[in-house]
């Protein structure tokens, strides 16, 4: 049936001043990394404190692996990890006895509980610091053991909301390969919710933008991003006239063409599966290029042509990943 | 996004295994309570502390003037004063569940809780249970110091228990209030001036002397105070012997005042974990 899946059917989530949630539809596959992307206040965290059981929807419908969030709760949260973005830690305990609460909160006898606790602090790299109290852990260290806890009950399906907001670029890079693994090693489906748009594009295989409580767009962020259009091949040439020859030669291939100096500039959708006839062409006029170079627009070309705004004033430099 | 016109949501019927019997979930929680109690002891010391040197000071500035009670013919005096010791020791170490269930609630603990299939009744009876083992031992404490400064219960041994009992319970009703403060305010600063409410039902009893020789407003605030019947059992069993009448209204102020605190710290629990 629906193992494994997230099924959202247009959930509203109204308070008094807004309407945090207006109608969002859309559908996680079993097994794939979904990003739900949007700016700060957009409504993501709502949405996960509905997928989660923690609060209720003024309207709509939604289930995970099969359970429906309103009526069937307990049963979400057997088969749901939740890592959310304010972490919940008693900082009097230690790692290793938090997990094993967890677990036996779970129905895991004290042995099982206390077994897996030992796996997942190998899992998160934790195990030096298993006795150790949570308070005296650094940001990255609780980070990794919020993370350790939702997966106790080893979930069908793991949230996990906005994970490296306030994490250094190391960590941050961390826990993209923790949440890889996760996914390809044991085929958990993975809701993450980011305010980044290269988390995103790096980590997920489909993407819902969010922006005032509406959803905006949907889809892989290749295709997000050829929807918007702005893919091109960039071609740069000896000099002036060869590129000028090449430009002629490669008129009916794009939508359209820029040539400046010696660079030559290909405005096609689906640019990188062109580049092969791109190429063929070129070797039959003998023109050879220098470089060849794909441009892809960004998934911020996206949210500007779907919201007509820049997503958001502050970004983390972007880094070549 | 087309529109969803037929829903496609399929749920299941069947439950996914492993389900935790709910005294097993409350004995977990209720050792968590234990630990984190045992690993912050400045949180511990201050009450019980405070009983003791406020138990030595009445017994010596007034416990010689205490002839003149006509009620204690026959009885020691810190026979009658230790009961006021006692109750303000378990009412303090009420305080105690809440600080804990409000930690929770302020570090976030509380909604990892929220997020596995414990039962809700669990969570609110943990730290209460957690607070009566502090408190049974707080008051103990306080019961050996008696016998430190003279106490000669009229009842023996059993008698010495059954005031113990009578404590516990009263804090852990008491607990019941300072548990829907933590609740209701999630504010540690908001928990402990509600905790100070124990304050006002300590002294507006019959405190220092018997009920008889109170007078006016303070007579009917002392009838009104449930504790005072739990002041004057524990005092029976001390110094007269097995009154069960006396008895009888301090078990039923302590049982009143505990159903009370109940339902208000469940109601208390409803609003905090509510979904809407």
């Amino acid at each position: 049936m629906s193992e494994r899946e997230i099924v959202v059917e247009s959930i509203v989530k109204k308070y008094p001043e807004v309407t945090a949630v207006d109608h969002v539809s859309f559908k996680v596959k079993a097994g794939e990394i979904f990003g739900f992307l949007g700016p700060n206040g957009a409504g993501k965290s709502t949405l996960v404190s509905i997928l989660t059981t923690l609060r209720l929807p003024s309207a709509g419908r939604a289930s995970v692996g099969g359970y429906d969030v309103v009526t069937q709760a307990n049963e979400v949260r057997r088969i749901a990890g939740v890592a959310l973005q304010e972490i919940g830690l008693d900082p009097l305990m230690r790692s290793m006895e938090l997990l094993t609460i967890q677990g036996q909160l779970f129905g895991a006898s004290r042995n099982d509980a206390r077994r897996r606790a030992e796996e997942l602090l190998d899992l998160v790299r934790l195990r030096d610091a298993a006795d150790r109290r949570v308070g005296k852990y650094s940001g990255g260290m609780r980070r990794r053991l919020d993370l350790a806890l939702a997966l106790v009950h080893n979930p069908q399906v793991l949230f996990l909301d906005e994970p490296t907001t306030g994490l250094d670029p190391a960590s941050r890079r961390d826990v993209w390969t923790e949440v890889r693994r996760l996914n390809r090693d044991l085929g958990m489906t993975i809701f993450l919710t980011t305010q980044y748009l290269e988390e995103a594009d790096e980590l997920a295989d489909r993407i819902a933008i969010i922006d005032q409580g509406k959803l905006v767009a949907e889809g892989t962020p290749g295709d997000l991003k050829a929807r918007v259009g702005g893919e091109s091949i960039n071609l740069v040439f000896a000099d002036g006239s060869a590129a000028e020859k090449a430009a002629q030669r490669l008129d009916d291939m794009a939508e359209r063409i820029q040539r400046d100096r010696e660079m030559v500039r290909l405005y096609m959708p689906g640019a990188a599966g062109a580049v092969a006839s791109v190429v063929r062409r070129l070797e039959d006029t003998q023109l050879e290029p220098l470089t060849l170079t794909l441009s892809q627009p960004t998934l911020d070309d996206v949210f500007l042509q779907v919201t007509g705004q820049r997503f958001a004033k502050e970004q983390p430099a972007r880094s070549a990943v | 996004m087309e529109a969803v016109h037929s829903s496609q949501i399929m749920t299941h019927s069947r439950k996914p295994e492993g389900r935790l019997a709910l005294p097993h979930q409350i004995t977990i929680l209720t050792w968590r309570n234990l630990v984190t109690i045992a690993r912050t002891p400045e949180a511990l010391l201050p009450p019980i502390a405070i009983s003791i040197f406020f138990l030595v000071i009445y017994k010596s500035t007034l416990g010689k003037a205490a002839g003149f009670l006509p009620e204690l013919s026959g009885g020691s005096y810190i026979g009658f004063i230790l009961p006021l010791s006692i109750v303000s020791a378990s009412l303090a170490g009420a305080g105690v569940a809440a600080q804990n269930l409000v930690r929770d609630v302020s570090n976030g603990y509380f909604d990892k809780l929220l997020l596995t299939p414990v039962s809700r009744t669990a969570l609110l009876l943990a730290p209460i249970l957690a607070g009566a083992v502090i408190l049974g031992v707080q008051a103990a404490i306080v019961i050996a110091v008696g016998f430190l400064l003279g106490l000669d219960p009229a009842t023996g041994l059993p008698g010495v228990l059954a005031v113990l009992a009578l404590a516990v319970l009263l804090g852990t009703g008491f607990a019941g209030f300072t548990v829907s403060a933590a609740l209701g305010s999630g504010s540690a600063a908001a928990t402990q001036g509600a905790s100070f409410v124990f304050f006002p039902l300590t002294f507006l009893t019959a405190s220092f002397v018997p009920l008889d020789l109170l007078d006016g407003w303070l007579k009917t605030a002392a009838r009104l105070n449930p504790i005072t019947y739990v002041l004057e059992a524990m005092r029976a069993l001390l110094n007269d012997g097995w009154d069960m009448s006396a008895l009888a209204q301090g078990i039923a102020a302590t049982l009143i005042l505990a159903v009370a605190m109940y339902a208000l710290a469940f109601y208390a629990l409803r609003v905090r974990t509510r979904r809407a």
